[in-house]
């Protein structure tokens, strides 16, 4: 059986007193478009920096590549942090070398739109544009896994699109991809999902299974506002959504009571869950 | 505003050091470091007659070697090593008085209490014979070159990686620590060399200041104490989240060397307790070899104290320093136990 590219059994981790990571199990296999969504805090980049052997001491096992996650691992991962990880002060061409000497590869050709920039520092190139350089740069030598952490935060939606489809061609040619995204759009993009709040896997499977059957509540009515006013203090998960508002974990009566009490007339209908919806209601349980 | 500006200002601990930190500093320097005059010199009387000298000479001359047979090839290689700050020639009338320009205001207070002494003493200032004010800074200088670069400079240049996020992509890079710390050091360490040897050349061709000593002994001094200040740069960027926090730290650390090196104020004319701080100051024992070795030419096997001193210096604070760079680009190798099999979860 071949092994997992990534894979932790009982990982945890602690900064302090504070659990940052509590026994969690995962694993990303060739050819897989993993997702890790969570809310901040919920122990994402604490998992990821693990797995890319960052992080001292940790509990339970982390494997990178079948193995531990060494410098000889490594060589055979791309990865861009959410900071990117490229230097300022250095042209696009000059920061292209650094990590093409570092990997021992050979400096790719630049993208057409990177290429015209090749003399620009990275500093003053926009963020999208930035972004594809970290993404070049990860992949110049041809890595077997991706780690990219919230690697389209702030990008256009154009330039996140190329961003996938890079993404979707690596994993068609096997590479396995882990990504953090805060995008659902993107959540949906991914093969599998694993959701973290409070430094616990609390979900974990293809977008249907982790919504499941869950259902939440719509509520429909012009004083949308009112509606939300009187909802948010009984603790229940509620969103807008244009007009109208969604509470995701609602019992119906419970609400239909408190928008009477607040004298709101509403039509309250129950619909499919999102996936934000599923994961507010996961995170909330984890805190309990 | 100003309630908010306190409650940052309180939870700023090292603007808080340096706000109490600063004010003591300065009173205690000031109070009993800032003095210039010299009260009392070490003295040496050799020759024939060195007893009835050594009996007649005032307070101010501090005798601590008194020897008839020893002659003034001798008396010149005490003032030389430093052994002495003064050395007394007693063969003869007038009496020639050695004494070491090189310690610029110990040997001003001794040319005025020799002028007060009339025709029986003659003064030779070897060394510094105008008693210039450049000649004894400029090699303090060179080591205060040095302490800026690779204090502060090592420091914000490092931070700046961590704060980048690029300290993190290095250590996910295929590249040894030491070979991630070694290239950002390197080009400190040189930049340091490179502006140590400009300052030099220029200290000696445009204020005329001597190089009595051997280039080698002098280099060998500069490496050393260039390995304390880098480290103390590489140290200061391991505690600091900022290129403004490194700054800060760098700057409490640079003024008492500052003031307290022997640079400024003689050390002879510090009280007790303030000069023991100033012999823990890097820049104090460097101060000792560039002024020994550029003004006195003074052999290696003199300036074993501070050469030895320095040593020890940059093992402890380069080592430690290094050694607390190289956790956050390769977290340290320990072995977790989990299903029952040993697992390595961490670089190698």
């Amino acid at each position: 059986m071949t092994p997992a590219l990534l894979e932790t059994r009982g990982f945890s981790h602690r900064f302090g007193t504070l659990l940052a990571v509590d026994d969690v199990t995962m694993h990303v296999e060739p050819g897989e478009v993993v997702g890790l969504l969570g809310a901040n805090g919920a122990g994402k980049t604490t998992l990821i920096r693990a797995l890319l052997g960052l992080v001292g001491s940790p509990d339970g096992q982390v494997r990178l590549l079948g193995g531990p996650p060494s410098r000889q691992a490594r060589m055979r991962v791309g990865y861009v942090p959410q900071g990117m990880g490229l230097y300022d002060d250095l042209t696009v061409a000059e920061n292209l070398e650094f990590t093409a000497r570092a990997y021992r590869a050979r400096v790719p050709q630049l993208p057409p739109d990177l290429a015209e920039h090749s003399g620009t520092l990275v500093g003053s190139l926009a963020l999208g544009s930035q972004r594809r350089l970290a993404f070049v740069c990860a992949l110049l030598h041809d890595p077997e896994v991706l780690v990219l952490d919230e690697p389209t935060s702030g990008v256009d939606p154009l330039a996140r699109a190329r961003l996938w489809d890079t993404v979707r061609e690596r994993a068609e040619a096997g590479v396995g991809v882990l990504i953090t995204t805060h995008y659902m759009q993107e959540a949906q993009q991914c093969d599998r999902l694993l959701l973290m709040a409070g430094g616990r896997l609390v979900g974990s499977g293809s977008e249907e299974d982790v919504v499941g059957g869950t259902t939440a509540v719509e509520v429909r009515t012009e004083r949308w506002a009112d509606a939300f006013a009187a909802l948010e203090p009984t603790g229940a998960a509620v969103t807008l959504s244009g007009r109208s508002v969604r509470v995701a974990d609602g019992d119906e009566a419970t609400l239909r009571a408190v928008l009477a009490q607040a004298g709101v007339p509403a039509e309250l209908v129950s619909v499919p869950a999102t996936i934000e919806e599923r994961m507010a209601v996961l995170a909330k349980d984890a805190v309990r | 505003m100003v309630v908010k500006e306190f409650r940052e200002l309180r939870r700023d601990r090292r603007t808080v050091a340096m706000i109490v930190f600063m004010p003591l500093l300065l009173l205690v320097i000031f109070g009993y470091a800032a003095n210039f005059s010299v009260d009392s010199v070490t003295t040496a009387v050799v020759g024939p007659q060195a007893d009835q000298v050594a009996g007649m000479l005032p307070d101010f001359f501090d005798v601590t070697t008194t020897d008839t047979a020893l002659t003034e090839a001798d008396a010149h290689d005490m003032v030389q090593r430093r052994d002495v700050d003064v050395a007394f020639l007693a063969d003869g009338t007038p009496v020639t008085v050695l004494v070491d320009g090189s310690n610029l205001f110990a040997a001003q207070a001794t040319v005025s209490v020799l002028n007060k002494m009339g025709d029986q003493v003659t003064a030779d200032v070897l060394f510094n014979p105008d008693l210039e004010t450049s000649w004894v800074m400029i090699p303090a200088i060179i080591g205060l070159i040095l302490t800026f670069i690779g204090t502060i400079v090592t420091s914000i240049g490092l931070v700046r990686e961590r704060t980048a996020g690029t300290l993190e992509q290095l250590a996910v890079m295929p590249i040894r620590a030491s070979t991630v710390i070694l290239g950002k050091i390197a080009p400190y360490f040189l930049l340091a060399a490179f502006d140590m040897t400009l300052v030099t050349v220029l200290g000696v061709w445009l204020f005329g200041v001597p190089f009595n000593g051997n280039v080698a002994v002098f280099a060998l001094g500069a490496a050393i104490f260039l390995f304390v200040v880098l480290g103390l740069g590489v140290f200061i960027s391991t505690i600091s989240q900022n290129a403004g926090q490194a700054i800060q730290v760098a700057f409490m650390l640079m003024l008492p060397q500052i003031l307290l090196s022997g640079m400024i104020f003689p050390l002879d004319a510090m009280a007790a307790g303030v000069r023991w701080i100033a012999y823990g100051l890097p820049l104090t024992y460097f101060t000792m070899i560039s002024q020994g070795v550029m003004l006195r030419g003074a052999p290696i096997d003199s300036l074993w104290l501070p050469l030895g001193a320095l040593t020890v210096m940059a093992l402890l604070i380069f080592t430690g320093a290094v050694l607390r760079f190289r956790r956050d680009l390769a977290p340290s190798r320990r072995r977790g136990h989990a299903h029952g099999e040993h697992v390595e979860a961490a670089t190698r």
